[in-house]
């Protein structure tokens, strides 16, 4: 018997007495039994605790049983016994594995109205709510008073509570003493272990931890029922009445827990009892199942708190076959359910490992994701569904997927309506500016990934409808309202760019274009081409369109010849400073440039007349590798124009400031640019002078050739030493001036490579390769190298390039930090012997 | 389930006593290990600590006696009939487990639903 020393608790004993007259029969006889049983019934509970406890996880007890079957059965015997109620109440929390707690309940009933009362006190008594272990094992009271007997049969893993239940306030000292008291106690009296801890029984709020637990299923299906009865179940306690409290508390407890898996528990309880833990990951799969849909939507929402940034969970998730349920519940009608679900697959679909975006895939994810964006009207659950899309379009394997699948939806949901641009408006003026909202940014996102995805992903991408026209449209606004350093205006100026890559090749019936270089093979390899991807890009009709799209289609062509597309990318060089985007931009330009096209050579000219090549010559002095590369390449092929050729050499001291990037071999380098920086500077170089004596005299005026010997002798790069050599062969086979080359003190040696010549081959092939801007990928870096390849292979390159591009591969690997060689790639398959 | 090197290892087992099953000539237990000092740890998928090179259930085959005893998929061996599987060859491991003249094996096997049921005892 519990022996309460304050006053005030006595006098609430009395209350509680009244109310729980009804059941006080039954009550006493419960105290009776318990009384004496009770160390039997701790046994038992110890034993169903240890015993119940592995069905979730195996204790050392069970180390004798050799099944991990046998607690449940074990459990409902004990509730059989007539004696004690309390034990079916400690069958439930039993589920939690901790045995300390389990003797703690036996402690109140023999002295329920004891108990009771103390807990009353909480008014004055609201020391430290914590460690309340005699968590309402349920008391004899309150099964009496409902009627309700908790279910013989839990099973094991129901009882849990979700987070936000612990309660925090809890102090965690008090906890801590409760428990060490109740491990100290263990095994003994519980009457004694009542009297020296007294402290443990009341601290809750009201008698809640009277009742028995609640589990989070419960919660979950009737969430406001619970929390509103122990709201007010609370609101009576502090103010001191207690007959509402007790019908409050009545109201919270009776559920209906149709679910065998009920057991009451307090909400308090819950909070404060260390013994509930999280629910694992196993359990909140299984919830996404459950048949309520506040329990699936809490699920999903727990499952995307737990992935953020958790690969291990992500992988967990994975191989618990949480993902098709997911994917599966993005169909439901739910606005919470499926906006959730989506959150949920967009935290597993983000990260290195792919093999989640795989198991997206496989279970028709990237359908199931447009079909909601094509139902949804919530701009949130469109953010996330874009979201997804574009984690997952950063893996190679399913770019074709969501192109296949998504494209259009994509185009005709987001891209067009967020543009800005109208399909049907001709005017203009009428025109409105891009909203640069996020389902934008991720959706350009996605489309930049896919747009990488090589050719034939790129001529999707050109014939879908309005797409380009919406891009362009997009960021014509954007430099319209000078907002060009945002994310959404890097991803479509990326798309443009890759959607002009090799247009030329990939138009059908672009072959009138081409102009009659037959012989320049190796020129039109070495320059890739990114074509104006607008008047491509969006109206390229096939042939077997109609009459009103050819029609359609020379007035794109007539935009192509527009010098809006080059003055559009040249006001993006200018104003913005975001650097992917500027790269971008001069990406373009140097696909737009690039070939033996007939538009290629308006373009070059275009840029010139535009001023475009004074402004490419002053962001070679940026201090940014990629935009210093991207613009040498853009001027190397703006250089194929003669006219450019000289003006770039002579006019715009972009021959200085070339020159002023190289590394000045041993020295430290004036800027620290990467190789293939360096490379692309020297191929530029190269670019100039060739043809043109007169920019090969400025070049050795300016103490290029230095730099350029220095280069070829001691780089550690193999293709700066080619470059850097073609260059030099380039200078010395201008005849005129090698007098000026033998005055400086350079000789024959300097420029004619000591090695075996190398063959023009590969020197194209070199080049080749240096001129493949790739697209830039955000989410995986690996992209780069297998977009480098696939470019590179489906041009027509000499055999040697790709050995070459092997290399520059393997370089690519080296920069990033990876092994140069795939030390994991060959890893047998791991041994598993069957005994 | 990490370990330090040169401690002693503390990990909460559970005993399981496998019959072996005769089939024909041979004594099967119907289960398969991976793993071993000799293998890759990266590989393993049920291990906790990806450095862990210890002796791993992959594989149960169902109603096999190493099921019935109560072996899970995922287990890690810790003793087979005594003898020490933490610091194993695969190969070593499975002979210990593959003695013709054993027609019972006595493993302790640990996993992390035990560990987690010990921590939350002890909490």
């Amino acid at each position: 018997i519990k022996i309460n020393t304050d006053s005030d608790e006595t006098g609430i004993t009395a209350v509680v007495h009244q109310f729980l007259q009804e059941s006080k029969a039954v009550e006493q006889e419960g105290e009776k039994a318990t009384t004496e049983n009770q160390e039997s019934t701790e046994m038992q509970q110890e034993n169903l605790q240890t015993s119940a406890t592995p069905a979730l996880t195996s204790t050392s007890v069970l180390q004798d049983s050799t099944t991990t079957e046998e607690p449940t059965p074990e459990a409902s015997t004990l509730p059989s016994e007539a004696v004690t109620p309390t034990t079916s109440t400690i069958s439930t929390t039993t589920t939690t594995p901790q045995p300390q707690p389990v003797l703690q309940p036996s402690e109140p009933q023999p002295v329920n109205p004891d108990s009771q009362s103390t807990v009353y006190t909480l008014p004055d008594a609201y020391r430290g709510i914590g460690g309340d272990l005699c968590v309402g094992y349920g008391s004899l009271s309150r099964i009496n008073l409902h009627g309700y007997w908790p279910a013989k049969n839990f099973q094991s893993g129901a009882h849990y509570t979700l987070p936000f239940l612990r309660d925090s306030y809890a102090p965690a000292g008090l906890s801590s003493q409760a428990e060490q008291d109740g491990h100290s106690e263990r095994g003994e009296n519980p009457l004694d272990m009542k009297t020296n801890h007294p402290a443990v029984t009341y601290p809750t709020l009201g008698g809640i931890h009277q009742f028995r637990p609640i589990t989070t299923m419960e919660l979950l299906r009737e969430p406001s029922r619970t929390r509103s009865g122990y709201d007010d179940a609370f609101m009576a306690q502090l103010e001191g009445n207690l007959n509402p409290f007790f019908q409050a508390m009545c109201r919270a407890q009776t559920l209906q827990v149709p679910h065998k898996r009920s057991s009451m528990v307090s909400l308090d309880s819950i909070r404060r009892d260390p013994r509930w833990r999280d629910p694992n990951l196993h359990e909140v799969i299984s919830m996404l199942s459950h048949p309520m849909d506040p329990v699936k939507s809490n699920a999903a929402a727990y499952l995307q708190h737990l992935c953020y940034e958790n690969d291990r969970i992500k992988q967990e998730v994975r191989h618990l076959n949480g993902v098709p349920i997911l994917v599966g519940l993005l169909d439901h009608p739910k606005a919470e359910v499926h906006r959730k679900a989506c959150g949920a697959l967009r935290n597993i679909s983000f990260g290195k490992d792919h093999n989640n975006k795989m198991a997206i895939k496989n279970c028709d994810g990237i359908q199931a994701l447009v079909r909601l964006l094509r139902k949804s009207s919530s701009m949130e659950v469109k953010e996330l569904v874009t979201g997804t899309l574009w984690n997952l379009s950063s893996h190679e394997p399913l770019k074709m997927m969501v192109i296949n699948h998504g494209l259009q939806t994509l185009t005709d949901e987001i891209i067009i309506p967020h543009s800005g641009w109208r399909r049907d408006l001709a005017d203009p003026s009428k025109l409105q500016s891009a909203e640069w909202t996020t389902v934008f940014k991720n959706t350009s996102g996605c489309l930049r990934n896919v747009s990488s995805d090589g050719a034939e992903a790129r001529q999707r991408l050109r014939e879908c409808e309005g797409l380009v026209a919406a891009l362009l449209h997009a960021l014509q606004s954007a430099v319209l309202n000078k907002d060009t350093d945002n994310k959404s205006v890097e991803n479509c100026v990326c798309i443009l760019r890759n959607l002009s890559y090799h247009v030329h090749k990939e138009l059908p019936g672009a072959e009138r274009f081409q102009e009659p270089h037959g012989n320049h093979l190796i020129r039109s390899i070495g320059h890739p081409k990114k074509n104006e991807p607008d008047a491509f890009s969006g109206k390229r009709p096939k042939d077997k369109r109609l009459e009103h799209f050819h029609i359609y289609k020379l007035a794109w062509l007539e935009l192509l010849y527009q010098p809006e597309v080059v003055r559009l990318y040249l006001s993006l060089l200018t104003c913005s400073h975001n650097h992917n985007t500027l790269e971008a931009a001069a990406g373009a330009l140097q696909n737009l440039a690039a070939g033996h096209w007939a538009w290629s050579s308006y373009i070059r000219a275009t840029v010139r007349k535009e001023k475009g090549l004074p402004l490419l010559v002053e962001l070679l002095r940026a201090d940014v590798d990629k935009v210093v590369r991207a613009v040498a390449i853009a001027l190397r092929n703006l250089a194929m124009d003669r006219r450019n050729k000289d003006l770039i050499g002579t006019g715009n001291y972009a021959l200085r400031d070339l020159v002023g990037n190289l590394p000045c071999g041993q020295q430290h380098p004036a800027k620290n640019l990467e190789g293939d920086t360096v490379v692309s500077i020297l191929n530029t170089i190269h670019e100039i002078i060739t043809d043109n004596p007169e920019n090969a005299r400025l070049l050795i005026q300016g103490h290029a050739v230095q730099k350029l010997v220095a280069i070829n002798k001691s780089s550690q790069s193999a293709r700066e030493t080619k470059a850097a050599s073609h260059v030099l062969q380039t200078i010395w086979a201008y005849k005129d001036l090698r007098n000026t080359l033998n005055k400086a003190g350079w000789n024959k040696s300097h420029f004619k490579p000591t090695t075996t010549g190398v063959p023009k081959k590969s020197k194209s092939g070199k080049q080749g390769s240096d001129d493949i801007t790739l697209p830039l990928m955000d989410k995986n870096q690996g992209q780069r190298i297998t977009a480098l390849v696939k470019e590179f292979l489906s041009c027509d390159m000499f055999f040697s390039c790709k050995s070459a591009q092997a290399i520059s591969e393997r370089k690519h690997f080296i920069r990033a930090g990876r092994p140069a060689v795939g030390l994991m790639d060959n890893k047998p398959p791991p041994l598993d012997s069957w005994v | 389930m990490s370990f330090v090197p040169g401690q002693p290892v503390t990990a909460v087992v559970q005993r399981i006593e496998i019959q072996k099953l005769r089939q024909e000539e041979n004594l099967i237990l119907g289960f398969s290990i991976g793993g071993g000092i000799d293998q890759d740890p990266g590989q393993n998928p049920f291990s906790e600590d990806k450095s862990d090179k210890g002796i791993y259930v992959t594989r149960i085959s169902s109603g096999g006696p190493a099921e019935l005893a109560g072996l899970r998929i995922g287990d890690k061996i810790m003793q087979v009939n005594g003898w020490d599987m933490t610091m194993v060859t695969h190969d070593d491991a499975r002979k210990k487990l593959t003695k013709k003249k054993e027609d019972v094996v006595r493993l302790l096997v640990t996993r992390k639903s035990l560990e987690e049921a010990i921590q939350m005892m002890s909490r």
